[in-house]
């Protein structure tokens, strides 16, 4: 065990390792199935809608039960582009057009709802949040014209005019000839590519200077305004980028998915994200892949066991993960390496070992 | 120490990620062996499609199975779990390619969500699933439809008015079972208008295409009708948790008619009652799937007093109704639902989608009887090729020829007499 800890605090091992799993994630896709690699797809898409909620519930403590609205306003904002401009003369570019609007527009509604919800607290603000996705629904069923309403809208089988002058059936998803891969693969690789992306940003936003900012606001805001960290400012600042998060994960929704409906937005989905966030492990970037893994795997495997449990199956791993890891799912590895330690009766037992999952945004204050 | 913990966070990362693609990976089944799909002894008959074996056939259907349409959702599996386990028991359905295979249902939970019913189509691809069929939910179903498309999929018998379904559009493997929204609210215009007396109508429907659709069949029979007119019309979202305020502001108007195109359960018994309440005694139409008398109208207490009359769009019979329990096709009904359906309380009467499953199942099972070839191409044209099919609980016989409509065509108008519904002609 100590052998094996050693090895592991060496930066060259850790290093290794990242890269064998970066190996892992490159080839997977060209030797799994195609149920592997769509199931790999969705997690990554709901890990990046968990990582947005995490940075404003995880790492700044503030409840946002809304955060599906942005998710859908995003997967809105990249489907009705694409559907209108993709096959016309910027081709390929419909895409990127739809990217963009998908992280703007939702982080420009996230900073104006901020700005005037952020000025609760706690229950308030969680209540406020509510009322997103309780309003998006029916704006959404009410310009049924663009977004499809309740029957929804999907960018498969759209129109396009090929070389030879002819109309075709075509999906701006699927893979491009010089690929060389299957429909699957690509949506894998371009969805995981900006998963990456998303993660690794806010690995450096948590781990920097605003991410010890919002450790503050999370712990104390009267601590944080005598330190000369506005509260205020940077809970809007964390609720935008999440909401800029959000919409980021709506694309990729199109992505992985390739239609959208008023349903997407519904009030329910919402809670699964934030029972996600919390089984996942909040505060915590791992905690968000994890989540996301929850969020799509649960129904899966329940599906294949007793489809009439789901449910059932949820609230039962809500309540074992609440019980037994109420740091998440990520905190399993140090619970599992506290328990060892105590069962060898407390020996070597060095102090960076017994950093708590609690206090872990905290202790990067200490820089 | 920083580095340390950073390190080993960094680490925890990696592991956990890792795990998760591992784990992932162990779950995932390899590719089926090219051709290997049971139809080898065909003998230069076309390659079998997935899910067809020369013995049995894997048919998936996702639905709601948990969640606020749970109820529904089950019942659209139910009826033909029910009644393909009485034709296996019977050895199978002989098939028009001579083999006799056994039907294996699979059914998935979408919760209502169309994000999981799109991973259950591929889901039910990775299972070798033949078909899909007899989802319930409009969202739910419109998921899927395009990448069922993709596939060469079928999509069939849904269980939605929505009539894209069954627009026989060119690539799209699908068919709708239900009559359109349109057609059950235009079945009671029709007998408002034949009625001759002047109505005042009051509409309250859902704010989505099954509103609406009720709303606008409604709204195309009475075209041209001096005698009726329509006072007020408010919709709600399938969210709300009362309509109080609206069936109130609805009664202020005077109204006589009241159109209910209101697809929620708890919603539709709570409207009932405040009617009732505010002792408003208007004609009532009901939808077709919010119309059961042990599912709506018991619970809320109406009687056959009550209003002055419950009508609804119906096109099969209702198995809470005393007569269908006493038929000999409904004691074979009840009885598969008794032996077959495992796992939850089901009666087979709270909703209407048993029957209509059960209904679906006689359809596929003589798609089944008529398909040459054991590929989705040739059931599809099976399935869309049946006319003058008599089935136990529908009005009228199924066409499945004509295009634009969906699998069960015949409508007919019922009133409730206080136990059931009979059939009527006329308002009034």
């Amino acid at each position: 065990m100590n052998g094996l800890r050693n090895l592991v605090d060496r930066p060259w091992a850790r290093w290794a390792l990242g890269a064998v799993i970066a190996i892992i994630l490159l080839v997977l896709p060209l030797s799994a199935t195609e149920f592997t690699n769509q199931t790999i797809t969705r997690i990554a898409v709901f890990a990046v809608a968990v990582l947005g909620l995490n940075i404003v519930m995880g790492y700044t403590g503030q409840v946002s039960l809304g955060h599906i609205f942005f998710v859908g306003v995003g997967a809105y904002c990249a489907i009705i582009p694409i559907r209108a401009l993709w096959g016309g003369s910027i081709a390929e570019g419909a895409i990127v057009i739809g990217f963009a609007l998908a992280i703007i527009i939702p982080g420009i509604v996230g900073l104006i709802v901020a700005l005037a919800a952020v000025r609760l607290r706690g229950l308030a603000l969680a209540m406020i949040t509510i009322a997103l996705p309780i309003i998006g629904v029916p704006i959404a069923k009410r310009f049924s014209d663009i977004t499809g309403g309740n029957e929804g809208v999907s960018v498969r089988r759209l129109d396009y005019v090929a070389s030879d002058g002819q109309t075709y059936k075509g999906n701006p998803f699927s893979a491009p000839a010089w690929s060389g891969l299957a429909d699957d693969q690509w949506q894998y690789y371009l969805v995981m590519i900006i998963a990456a992306a998303l993660f690794g940003l806010a690995f450096f936003l948590v781990r920097g200077k605003y991410g010890r900012a919002f450790a503050i606001v999370k712990a104390n805001e009267s601590v944080a305004a005598s330190m000369g960290i506005s509260p205020y400012r940077y809970k809007v600042l964390a609720f935008t980028i999440a909401s800029m998060y959000g919409g980021a994960a709506g694309f990729l929704y199109i992505v992985a998915l390739q239609y959208t409906s008023s349903e997407t937005l519904s009030f329910g989905h919402s809670i699964e994200l934030v029972i996600a966030t919390i089984v996942g492990g909040a505060g915590s970037i791992v905690g968000s892949i994890l989540g996301g893994a929850v969020y799509v795997l649960v129904p899966q495997i329940t599906n294949a066991i007793s489809p009439e449990s789901t449910t059932v199956v949820q609230g039962i791993v809500i309540l074992l993960v609440l019980f037994l890891l109420p740091g998440g799912l990520a905190s399993l590895p140090r619970v599992l390496a506290r328990r060892f330690r105590r069962a060898r009766g407390g020996h070597n037992v060095d102090s960076s070992n017994s950093t708590e999952p609690a206090i872990e945004n905290t202790e990067n204050t200490k820089h | 120490m920083i580095t340390t913990a950073t390190g080993r966070r960094m680490l925890a990362f990696a592991a956990s990620a890792g795990v998760v693609a591992l784990a992932i990976t162990g779950c995932g089944r390899a590719e089926p062996p090219a051709g290997g799909n049971g139809g080898g002894n065909g003998g230069g008959a076309a390659e079998a499609s997935p899910g067809i074996t020369d013995d049995t056939l894997t048919l998936g259907i996702t639905t709601p199975l948990t969640g606020a349409t749970a109820g529904p959702g089950n019942c659209t599996a139910d009826g033909a779990i029910a009644y393909f386990g009485v034709r296996n028991a019977e050895g199978g359905i002989e098939f028009g390619d001579g083999k006799t295979r056994t039907i294996e249902i699979k059914t998935y939970d979408d919760e209502y969500n169309p994000e999981k019913s799109v991973t259950n189509f591929q889901q039910m691809v990775s299972d070798e699933v033949f078909a899909g069929a007899l989802g319930l939910g409009t969202p739910t179903n419109r998921a899927w439809r395009d990448a069922a498309a993709e596939e060469g999929f079928p999509q069939v018998l849904v269980m939605t008015g929505d009539p894209v379904f069954s627009s026989r559009e060119d690539g799209y493997l699908d068919l709708g079972l239900v009559p359109s929204y349109q057609q059950e609210g235009g079945a009671f215009g029709e007998a408002l208008v034949a009625d001759g007396q002047p109505h005042k109508v009051a509409v309250l429907f859902q704010n989505d295409d099954y509103g609406k659709g009720y709303t606008q069949g409604f709204k195309d029979a009475i075209e041209g009708s001096d005698d009726i007119e329509i006072v007020k019309e408010l919709s709600y979202e399938p969210t709300a948790s009362s309509l109080e305020g609206q069936i109130t502001e609805l009664q202020a108007t005077g109204a006589d008619v009241l159109f209910h195109a209101v697809s929620v359960t708890p919603l539709a018994i709570a409207d009932l009652q405040k009617v009732a309440a505010l002792g408003w005694k208007p004609i009532l139409f009901l939808p077709s799937n919010t119309a059961s008398p042990g599912g709506i109208l018991t619970p809320a207490g109406v009687t056959a007093d009550t209003f002055t009359g419950v009508y609804a769009a119906g096109f099969a019979q209702a198995a809470a109704a005393p007569p269908f329990a006493e038929s000999e096709a409904g004691k074979a009904y009840f009885a598969a639902i008794e032996q077959y359906v495992t796992g939850h309380e089901q009666d087979g009467k709270a909703f209407p989608h048993c029957v209509w499953s059960w209904t679906g199942a006689q359809i596929l099972e003589e798609a089944f009887k008529n398909m040459e070839e054991p590929t989705r191409e040739s059931f599809y044209e099976a399935l869309t090729s049946i006319s003058g099919l008599e089935t136990d609980f529908t009005f009228g016989p199924i066409d499945t020829t004509v295009e634009g409509s969906p699998a069960v065509q015949v409508v007919e108008l019922q009133k409730f007499n206080g136990n059931g519904y009979a059939n009527v002609q006329v308002v009034g």
